[in-house]
C-alpha cells in the first residue's frame, strides 16, 4: 500500500510526540478476516487502511506500541469489543475505555493525536469544575459520538467524551465512524453530526461548549450519587 | 478512496501552557478574522489570547472550496485555509483557549475588561476584540426542532454523506446556498434548490457550475412553510410566494443556507448593535465601548467574506494596540 501520512505530517508528528509524549501509549487494534463476525461490508474496506495508518503512526515515536488482534474472541471479549474495527488507546489514564470504532481520519485523526498525548501524560485539559462533577458518575455510562471525517466540529465532540472516560473509569468514551456503520448509525437516527448519545436515553446534536456537554452526560449517567 | 487527513493536524501544536489571568489582547472566536487579529497580534509582540468555543476556523471551515481568496487560484478548502491562519498565529505566539465566553465587563476602576468564561473562571484584558461570527438562521418551519438532525441540516460537508443516492433540498439562493447544492451532488442523485425570488444572488461564477450541473433543480419563488415526515425528513411542503400554490417535493434531507445571525448576545447592552444584533463600529473596527473591536461576520458590514474578515482583523488589531499605547500613556 502506499504510505497515507504526509511527508510534512509525518515530520509534524515525530516533533509533537518527542516534545509532548512523556509515558508509554499502547494503540490496540481489532480486526477480523471480511467474513468475521462483527464487521460489515461498509467497515471491511476501511481495515487495510487503519492498520496501515497506525503503523506509520507508531513509527513515529518509541513512546507509542501498536498491537493487533485479528480474529481474537477472547480478546475482543476482554476489551468488551462490539463493532470492528474498534481501536483503544491505552495507558496510564485509560482502562479499555478510549475508543474508536472506524477509522480515525480525516478531522478524527487530530482527536487521536491529541488523545495519545493525554494519555502519555496521565492528564486532560477539561475544568477542575468538571473534573470534579464526573467524580458524581459511579456506574458503567456509554457516552456514543458518531461523527463523519469530514465534520469539523466533530472532534471536540469526540476529545470531551475521551477525556472524560480518562477521569473516570466508569465512562466509555466511543467514537462511531458513521459511514463505516450504517446499521449503527440508523439505529440511533443519525443524519447529523456529531451526534453524541449517552447510556441509550439521553441524546444531542452538535457540538457544545464543555459545560453543556457535561450537563448531558451526568444527565443520562444511570447511577448519580445524589448531594 | 478519498484523501484521509483532509483537517490537517491538530490544533494543540504548541505546549500546553498555563492560561494567563491576564493579557494585553483577548480575542473572541478563531474564523478569519480573530486568526488575522491573533497574527497581527504576536507580530506586534503583544500577549494574546485566542478563545475558541468550537474548532478553529469559524464558518468557512466547512465550505468545500474557497475559490476568492487571493493567492490561492486553484481555490482551497476552508479547512485547510483557516488551519494555515491558525499555525501562522501560533507560530507567532497567540495562545488558543478553548472555551465559550459568557460575557464581557468593564472595570471601574482600572483600564481593564473582565472576560468571563464557561470553564477558565475570568480573564482581564486591556483590549477585547469580538471575533464570534454568526450561526446560521434556523429554518422558519414550525418543524425545525423536530426534524433537526433528522434530515434537516446546516452543514453540507459534515452531513452529505447521510444522504447517498437520496434526493435533498437546498434552501437559499446565496453563495453557501450554491456552493452546498454543487458539493451534494457528489451524494445526492437530485439536489433541488428552494429559493424565494426568481433567480439567484450567489456570485455568478457559482451560477454558472450550479446551472450547467444536470443534478440541480430549481423551485423558484418558494418559500418553506412545512417539513413532513414521522421520525425524520420525508418531504418539504413549499409555498409559491406569488401565487400561494402549495407543492410537496420528496425529499430525505434538507440543507438551509438563508443568512446567519451575529452571534453578539454576550456583549447585549455594552456595545451598540443593529436590530437584528450586529455590533456597530466605527472605521477603525472600533465598537461604541472604547477598547473594544469587532470584525468579521458579527460586524455590522455590507460584505461577510473571508478576506474582509481578515482586513477587518488587521485593522482592529492595530487600533487596539493604539488604544493600549495611549491608556498607557494615560490619555
Amino acid at each position: 500500500m502506499e504510505k497515507l501520512l504526509k511527508e510534512n505530517d509525518e515530520k509534524y508528528i515525530k516533533d509533537l510526540f518527542e516534545k509532548r509524549l512523556t509515558d508509554p501509549v499502547e494503540l490496540v487494534l481489532f480486526l477480523e478476516s471480511e467474513n468475521g463476525e462483527k464487521v460489515n461490508k461498509f467497515s471491511a474496506q476501511y481495515l487495510p487502511y487503519t492498520e496501515e495508518i497506525l503503523k506509520e503512526l507508531v513509527a513515529l515515536s518509541d513512546k507509542v506500541k501498536l498491537t493487533v488482534y485479528k480474529d481474537n474472541p477472547e480478546k475482543e471479549k476482554e476489551y468488551g469489543v462490539t463493532h470492528i474495527s474498534a481501536l483503544f488507546v491505552e495507558g496510564k489514564n485509560t482502562d479499555k475505555n478510549v475508543i474508536y470504532y472506524g477509522i480515525p481520519s480525516g478531522h478524527e485523526f487530530s482527536s487521536l493525536l491529541e488523545d495519545i498525548i493525554d494519555v502519555s501524560n496521565g492528564k486532560t485539559e477539561l475544568s477542575t469544575q468538571t473534573k470534579l462533577e464526573l467524580q458524581k458518575i459511579t456506574s458503567p455510562t456509554e457516552i456514543l459520538v458518531f461523527v463523519t471525517p469530514t465534520c469539523p466540529y466533530c472532534p471536540r465532540a469526540v476529545r470531551t467524551a475521551h477525556q472524560m472516560a480518562m477521569e473516570n473509569h466508569n465512562i466509555k468514551g466511543i467514537m462511531i465512524e458513521a459511514n463505516e456503520f450504517p446499521e449503527w448509525s440508523k439505529k440511533y437516527n443519525v443524519y447529523a453530526v456529531p451526534k453524541v448519545v449517552i447510556n441509550d436515553k439521553e441524546q444531542f446534536e452538535g457540538a457544545l461548549p464543555e459545560d453543556e456537554y457535561l450537563k448531558h452526560v451526568i444527565k443520562g449517567a444511570v447511577n448519580i450519587i445524589l448531594e | 478512496m478519498d484523501d484521509f487527513f483532509v483537517g490537517g493536524l491538530s490544533s494543540q501544536e504548541t505546549e500546553s501552557k498555563a492560561i494567563k489571568s491576564e493579557y494585553d489582547i483577548i480575542i473572541i472566536g478563531a474564523g478569519p478574522g480573530g486568526l488575522t487579529a491573533a497574527i497581527y497580534a504576536g507580530r506586534s509582540r503583544l500577549d494574546t489570547a485566542v478563545i475558541e468555543k468550537l474548532a478553529p476556523g469559524g464558518q468557512i471551515a466547512v465550505s468545500d472550496r474557497v475559490d476568492n481568496y487571493p493567492g490561492f487560484p486553484d481555490g482551497i478548502s476552508g479547512e485547510e485555509l483557516t488551519k494555515r491562519m491558525e499555525k501562522q498565529a501560533k507560530k507567532f505566539g497567540a495562545e488558543f483557549i478553548s472555551d465559550e465566553v459568557r460575557s464581557v465587563s468593564e472595570s471601574k476602576t482600572e483600564n481593564y475588561f473582565f472576560v468571563e468564561t464557561a470553564s477558565h473562571g475570568t480573564i482581564k484584558a486591556k483590549s477585547v476584540i469580538i471575533a464570534t461570527g454568526a450561526d446560521p438562521v434556523k429554518l422558519p418551519v414550525p418543524e425545525e426542532e423536530k426534524f433537526r438532525g433528522r434530515g434537516i441540516s446546516y452543514c453540507a460537508t459534515c452531513d452529505a454523506a447521510f444522504f447517498k443516492n437520496k434526493v435533498v433540498a437546498v434552501v437559499g439562493g446565496g453563495d453557501t446556498a450554491i456552493a452546498d447544492a454543487i458539493y451534494l451532488t457528489k451524494f445526492a442523485k437530485e439536489v433541488i434548490v428552494v429559493h424565494r425570488r426568481d433567480q439567484l444572488r450567489a456570485v455568478k461564477a457559482l451560477q454558472e457550475e450550479a446551472f450547467s450541473n444536470p443534478k440541480i433543480k430549481f423551485q423558484w419563488d418558494s418559500v418553506s412553510v412545512h417539513v413532513l415526515g414521522d421520525n425524520k425528513v420525508e418531504g418539504l411542503e413549499v409555498e409559491n410566494v406569488k401565487t400561494k400554490e402549495r407543492t410537496v417535493l420528496k425529499v430525505d434531507g434538507i440543507f438551509v443556507a438563508i443568512g446567519t445571525v451575529p452571534n453578539s448576545g454576550f456583549v447585549r447592552g455594552l456595545v451598540e448593535t443593529t436590530d437584528r444584533g450586529f455590533v456597530v463600529t466605527d472605521k477603525n473596527r472600533q465598537t461604541s465601548k472604547p477598547g473594544i473591536f469587532a470584525v468579521g461576520d458579527v460586524r455590522d458590514t455590507p460584505l461577510r467574506q473571508v478576506v474582509t474578515a481578515a482586513g477587518d482583523g488587521a485593522i482592529a488589531e492595530f487600533s487596539a494596540e493604539q488604544y493600549i499605547k495611549s491608556k498607557e500613556r494615560g490619555v
